[in-house]
């Protein structure tokens, strides 16, 4: 049985293996592939595609495509004046962070290097959507080109509108999730990945000038007296809290949801009203409940003095592992409700044939449940205990209800319930320290895929994926 | 004669399960219960509780929470919040379910590209944007303003684009199929077909993206400085100390309406939270 | 109401594999064509390409005189039904019926208030696009439900219906557009037998009905045989056989349709087959008992499978392999089979069985063999009986390559002969070879194609029999004691002369090729390009228009329109103009002329009637007629309108 499991993982990691070997092998010939038609257009374009090349939709004008040109030469030159006017600047501003500092003193009004890191990306991007605008435009020449030379007729302009709703739906009806997905998730992650390597926090804002500083953040986390020992205590807790409660989640969840699901029990809709009402009532509300409930005056503390004990400080600055423990049981109690319903929902589109057959081969109960409902189960929702261990790695919310605020002795700037991400928060929203935040973001973010790639890798989802197919 | 006799082991066992279900249930309803009580409670202070329960119960925390607004200003974080959610929840549903259907249902070259794009941008933690986005509406002069929320809890959105994606996976294609040669478009299919049959789904993500600026705070809390545009969250949260009953009856008070919501729609919230997990 | 022509249509995926490989074929108005075939054959992406699913990649696709290659399914007035019925779900009968007419407008004129048409200033009525009235789609549903005996269950949502009548609705809604070709994709394969039957005998009803083309797709052999008019057997993207139901049982192509269609399948022996005089005898591998039948039976078999030496296939039903009734076996043909068990069908029993005795008979072997007894007999496993064998019915096939050895129309007689001082004398024949085919003195093996025979000529003959294969006559003559095959009308009894057309004669020695038959197809590899020239007055142009050329070893010969659309219609964007080709003519339309191709001759062929010339053009041999004397160097005019064009780089025939 060891040895089965062993080569299986093997075999895991290997397909892995000859996957990414595959893959980088094949790349030469996806690069050609991909160049193809840039070959193509470069040796097949005629007069006309090149002047699309040098001024977007003069190709489309020349071949009498009006609308489309015009369409095209106005987004060019929405570009150009955006990059004469401040695009341009920006650009370079994105390499040097400013060079005027500030004097009150004389009245300069210096550079402001953080705005000007975020417009430069801003300007970055918006250069990426002129290239790809651009290299649409000649495609498109180049398409009128090919069409014209065999004898089809051209697009019309109100056809290829009318495409959009149909053959290209898929481009209108993703503008704009793309724009807002750009602006509001790509262009803040890029922006403090880049704040990951300067200086920006601390004493040095604005107006003081920011500086690359490469990698010297990462190298103050893990090696200065000042950041070292936080950041180890809090990691190691932090992969402890994920595991124990991740698991206690989706156990706890599952157990509940079979527990409900079986024949013995009526009313099921009735019983799990109850759960949906803990799955409803907004986490913070929860949280905050839970908070008052232990604290010194709470009840649960008054139950203590009224029964002769004295007052306990449940999540007190000294309650290390009572205010771990209680946070854990605080996620459970708000999480285990999601999971029982994944849970039911999954059991509900289960076979049936197999307990049936397992039955009639003589299977109790709990080899039922062993050999068949958790592969099942744990095939099936793979992806979402993955995300809920992510989820769970960085729960924000449980502990900065219970327990925010508190900075304690040998920790810098945290507690010792603290997981990374409030940390981070405490660092960066509270204290300024952004770019050390960024860094501790990234080392999260390092953290959280590398843990989610081998567990998806080593999952039984990955490994039979035609089993249950 | 051999029917009525219950085994007395089966028996045992039916015993069992029901008292542990009659414990899980009543761990679940007891902090809500007690925060229910509380919010009637009517000394408005935890401290003069006897034991879990208020002594006396009164009306008295609800009514002060909608006529005393001159520091707490209850009723106008409510409109607030019920506004930003309600805008966010309808524009980040239509945002998703668009992406959803364009991912299940189109093949186009970037597509694995994005797919991939999504799921590692989904690994940074959410905090870390923080920074930026404040600098960004700084920039944008939308501090202070609902429509800046908005904008972000929308945009944000597609991003959870995947159960839904799941649950369009199960509807045939060839129902589509089917549609286009009877001459609809691509658009028509998703008008007329798609969006009546995946209905469920939408009114679970309706749900799921009204839920969470109703009940975000951190974000509320960065992003609006003025004490009238806060949201219930944030203001609850900047109740004084003593002001629990308070607390209690403005948490109830808009806990209510989703849990309704949640009971209402708990069939959808199944196959919605199992939809998502079905294996890419 | 409407045919179809399928010209060399071809599926090619990124990846390069070829769903579907040259797929050829004419489709009358009012057929029912059944595309059948194992999975994966190709034969769905083939329906979904007519559909206008699925892209063609090459190919020329017409849907009555209309190529719908780049046309959108809607615009082709097609409807299908899918196999899993692809009802929408929250829509009534009635509304899923009439969505397909809802997503429609229809020609109509405008019309003023009292109902009047509105006439333009030429006092024409003015034209406009309208959608369907409700009394319109009423009248259509109703009229749909009617055919189908579903009217009431119009207020019902499909997950209320059962799957024969789900599947009903699904042909509602295909047939209320009254569609000009019906397609239907596996649509009976999610019922259950009875119902199926029922439906298959509904569906041909249908078709009976709405007068319209019906394509059905289906991996149910006896779905394609009791529905379709015509049955295109396919395989790995491959057309195997297109024929009627009747045809391709009796004369399959080959061992895959033999042993595809037809229940219980073909038993496939592998034996030899030797021929003494009038004899045959077949042996059979793992059997110790060779039968032998009559010649009559092997006419048509090519004659080198004939030496007792070279493998083949024996095919036979099982209807055609008899046991039990003891008065059969003075027959002849018999053979020792030891049977294993029996299936008992009622009016008949399936009986299995080894020819080969000493097999254990558990799974499958080679020499498995399923036989017919009638009635219930009592067999016991382990028996060793007499089967009869019907040898009438007998198939053949290659070892190798599985094609059928007994073709309808066999391609070559085979014939020995001797050639004496450039005289070549056969059974009855006698030849003057002329200069081109001299040949050394001795003993050949004449190859004598069929279609080279034709009537008027010196050589006497006596036609035998005839028949109709394959919509041509054939014929099989006596001439001077040994059978001849030939492409040519004549009535049985009937006496003619013959003449040959030499240049197709092959003569062999010892299996090489002493005297090649003439290529009559010659190929040359070039590429197309396109020119800019100026617009002659007459077409009603100015400036420059379009105009193509083939380009061969360097020369640009202008190229005909229609040829020009047939390659842009086969290759995508640029992509005829980066191509290489590979263009074909045929002998008869090259023309020496002033201007050409330019070819180096290197040798003159003399045939007595014709003259040939061989020549080289740009390293490929072409040969050409010719009249008279010609210099080394001449110029070949090609006939451009009847051009051959083929892709090099994947091989898709595009002419």
């Amino acid at each position: 049985m060891q040895e089965a499991q062993t080569t299986k993982e093997r075999k895991g990691f290997s397909g892995l293996g000859r996957r990414i070997a595959a893959y980088f092998k094949a790349l030469p010939g996806r690069i050609r592939e991909k160049f193809a038609l840039a070959r193509e257009i470069l040796s097949q374009g005629n007069g006309k595609v090149r002047a699309s090349m040098l001024f977007m939709g003069a190709g489309q004008l020349l071949y009498r495509q009006w609308a489309k040109g015009i369409l095209y030469v106005l987004v060019e030159i929405a570009f150009l004046m955006y990059f004469i006017l401040r695009g341009a600047s920006d650009l370079l501003g994105f390499f040097t962070l400013g060079t005027v500092e500030s004097n009150a003193w004389y009245g300069i009004e210096g550079d402001n290097s953080v705005i000007m890191m975020l417009m430069g990306i801003l300007a970055w991007i918006a250069l990426l959507f002129y290239a790809v605008l651009y290299i649409a435009n000649i495609k498109d020449c180049y398409a009128i080109q090919c069409a014209a030379d065999t004898l089809k007729a051209p697009k019309s302009f109100k056809k290829e509108l009318s495409e959009l709703l149909d053959k290209k739906f898929y481009k209108t009806a993703l503008a704009l999730p793309i724009v807002g997905v750009s602006v509001f998730s790509i262009l803040p992650i890029i922006f403090m990945i880049l704040i990951a390597f300067t200086n920006y926090g601390g004493d040095i804002v604005p107006p003081a000038l920011v500086d690359w500083v490469w990698f010297d953040n990462f190298g103050r986390i893990l090696t200065l007296g000042q950041f070292a020992p936080t950041f180890f205590k809090i990691f190691g807790w932090n992969i402890i809290w994920a595991v124990l409660s991740t698991a206690l989640n989706y156990f706890a969840g599952l157990g509940l949801a079979l527990l409900l699901n079986k024949k013995c029990v009526k009313g099921k809709t009735f019983w799990r009203l109850f759960p949906i009402l803990a799955y409803a009532v907004p986490g913070f509300i929860t949280l905050i409940a839970f908070k008052y409930m232990f604290s010194y005056g709470g009840p649960i503390n008054q139950m203590i003095v009224d029964a002769g004990g004295t007052a306990i400080g449940f999540l007190d600055i000294d309650a290390k592992w009572t205010a771990r423990i209680i946070g854990l049981f605080a996620n459970a109690w708000l999480n285990i409700p999601s999971s029982m319903l994944l849970a039911t929902g999954i059991l509900s589109n289960m076979n049936t044939d197999l307990y049936e057959a397992a039955r009639v081969d003589g299977a109790s109960a709990w080899k039922q449940f062993v050999k068949i409902t958790l592969p099942y189960v744990l095939f099936a929702t793979m992806p979402v205990l993955i995300s809920q261990f992510i989820a769970n790695f960085n729960n924000f919310g449980i502990f900065y209800f219970l327990r925010g605020g508190l900075y304690m002795e040998g920790y810098f700037l945290a507690s010792d319930t603290d997981l990374l991400i409030n940390w981070l928060y405490n660092m960066s929203i509270d204290n300024n320290y952004y770019s050390i935040g960024a860094a501790i973001s990234i080392i999260i973010f390092i953290v959280t895929s590398v843990i989610s790639l081998a567990v998806y890798v080593l999952s039984p989802s990955y490994k039979q994926e035609e089993t249950y197919q | 004669m051999k029917k009525l006799k219950i085994k007395p082991q089966k028996l045992f066992n039916v015993a069992i399960t029901y008292l542990i279900i009659l414990a899980v249930c009543f761990v679940f309803l007891f902090p809500i219960l007690w925060l229910v009580l509380a919010s009637f409670s009517k000394t408005g202070s935890i401290y003069s509780f006897e034991g879990f329960f208020p002594a006396e119960l009164s009306l008295d925390s609800f009514k002060r929470l909608f006529t005393d607004t001159a520091l707490y200003n209850y009723p106008r974080w409510f409109l607030n919040t019920l506004f930003i959610a309600l805008m966010s929840s309808l524009i980040g549903t239509s945002l998703t379910i668009l992406t959803a259907y364009v991912m299940s249902r189109f093949r186009f070259k970037t597509r694995k590209a994005m797919m991939k794009m999504t799921l590692i941008l989904g690994m940074f933690p959410s905090f870390m944007t923080m920074t930026a986005v404040y600098l960004m509406m700084t920039q944008f002069n939308l501090i202070n303003q609902q429509w800046g929320l908005i904008l972000i809890y929308s945009a944000g959105a597609p991003m959870g684009y995947l159960t839904q994606k799941g649950f369009f996976d199960t509807i045939p294609s060839s129902i589509d199929e089917a549609a286009r040669i009877d001459g609809a478009s691509n658009f028509k299919i998703f008008v007329r077909i798609t969006l009546p049959l995946a209905a469920p789904m939408i009114v679970y993500t309706l749900l799921s993206s009204f839920v969470w600026p109703w009940s975000d705070f951190i974000l509320p809390q960065l992003l609006l400085k003025n004490k009238d545009l806060y949201t219930v969250a944030v203001g609850l949260m900047s109740l004084d100390d003593t002001e629990f009953s308070r607390f209690a009856a403005g948490s109830v008070f808009i806990a209510v309406p989703i849990v309704v919501f949640y009971f209402a729609l708990s069939k959808f919230l199944i196959s919605g939270l199992s939809a998502g997990a079905v294996k890419q | 109401m409407a045919n179809l022509s399928l010209k060399h249509i071809y599926k090619v995926y990124p990846n390069g594999t070829k769903a579907v490989n040259d797929f050829n074929m004419q489709i009358d108005d009012k057929e029912f064509i059944v595309f059948v075939g194992p999975s994966g054959c190709g034969k769905s992406t083939m329906l979904r390409m007519i559909a206008g699913l699925e892209e063609i990649t090459a190919g020329e696709l017409r849907i009555g005189d209309v190529v719908v290659n780049d046309m959108e399914p809607k615009d082709r007035d097609i409807a299908m039904v899918f196999q899993n019925y692809a009802l929408y779900p929250h829509m009534n009968i009635y509304e899923n019926i009439a969505f397909g007419l809802r997503m429609r407008k229809i020609p109509d004129v405008k019309r003023n208030k009292q109902g009047g048409p509105v006439l333009d200033r030429a006092g024409k009525p003015v034209k406009v696009m309208r959608r369907y009235t409700k009394e319109e789609l009423d009248e259509k549903v109703l009229g749909a439900a009617g055919v189908l005996g579903i009217t009431e269950y119009l207020k019902k949502k499909p997950k209320e219906m059962s799957g024969g009548q789900r599947q009903r609705v699904a042909l509602g809604r295909a047939i209320v557009r009254e569609p000009k070709v019906m397609l239907l994709d596996e649509p009976l394969s999610n019922l259950d037998a009875k119902l199926r039957t029922q439906m298959r005998s509904e569906i041909v009803k249908l078709h009976d009905r709405l007068q319209t083309t019906f394509i059905y797709v289906t991996h149910d052999q006896v779905e394609a045989m009791t529905m379709g008019t015509r049955i295109v057997v396919m395989k790995d993207g491959y057309i195997q056989q297109v024929d009627t139901p009747k045809n391709v049982y009796q004369n399959p192509s080959n061992k895959f349709v033999a042993g595809f269609i037809g229940t219980p399948q073909m038993n496939f022996f592998e034996g030899t087959l030797c021929r003494t005089g009038e004899r045959v005898e077949m042996r059979f591998k793992g059997s110790e008992c060779p039968v032998t039948a009559s010649c009559d039976i092997l006419g048509k078999a090519i004659p080198r499978y004939l030496d007792g030496k070279t493998p083949v296939w024996i095919g036979l039903r099982a209807d055609d392999i008899t046991i039990g009734a003891a008065g059969e076996k003075e027959r002849g043909a018999t053979i020792r089979v030891k049977i294993s068990h029996t299936e008992e069908l009622g009016t008949e029993t399936l009986v299995y069985g080894d020819i080969d005795l000493t097999r254990d008979t558990f799974g499958e072997s080679p020499t498995q063999v399923i036989m017919k007894a009638a009635g219930f007999e009592n067999f016991r496993s382990g028996d060793v009986v007499d089967a009869v064998l019907r040898l009438e019915n007998v198939h053949l096939f290659d070892f190798q390559t599985e094609e059928s050895i007994l073709p309808r129309i066999p391609k070559y007689n085979y014939l020995s002969c001797t050639v004496q001082e450039g005289r070549l004398t056969a059974a009855g024949i006698e030849l003057t070879l002329p200069d081109a085919m001299q040949c050394p003195d001795g003993a050949y093996e004449l190859l004598l194609p069929t279609d080279a025979v034709t009537l008027g000529g010196e050589t006497e003959a006596e036609v035998l029999s005839s028949e109709t294969a394959d919509g041509k006559p054939l014929a099989r003559l006596n001439v001077g004691g040994s059978s001849l095959f030939a492409l040519i009308d004549a009535r049985a009894g009937e006496k003619v002369r013959l003449s040959f057309d030499l240049k197709r004669i092959a003569l062999r020695q010892n299996g090489e090729e002493v005297v090649s038959p003439m290529p009559l197809m010659n190929s040359v590899v070039g590429t197309f390009a396109l020119d800019r020239v100026k617009a002659r007055p007459q077409e009603g142009k100015r400036g420059k228009v379009n105009a193509y050329s083939f380009v061969i070893g360097g020369q640009k010969y202008r190229a005909p329109m229609d040829v020009a659309q047939k390659m842009f219609a086969a290759l995508s964007g640029r992509k005829a103009f980066t191509a290489q080709f590979r263009y074909e003519f045929t002998s008869y339309d090259l023309k020496i002329s002033e201007h050409g191709l330019p070819a180096e001759v290197e040798k003159v062929l003399d045939y007595g009637t014709e003259t040939f010339v061989k020549c080289k053009v740009c390293g490929s041999d072409f040969y050409v007629p010719v009249t008279g004397d010609v210099p080394r160097s001449i110029c070949l005019e090609p006939d451009f309108e009847k051009i051959g064009v083929t892709e090099t780089e994947r091989e898709i025939k595009i002419v």
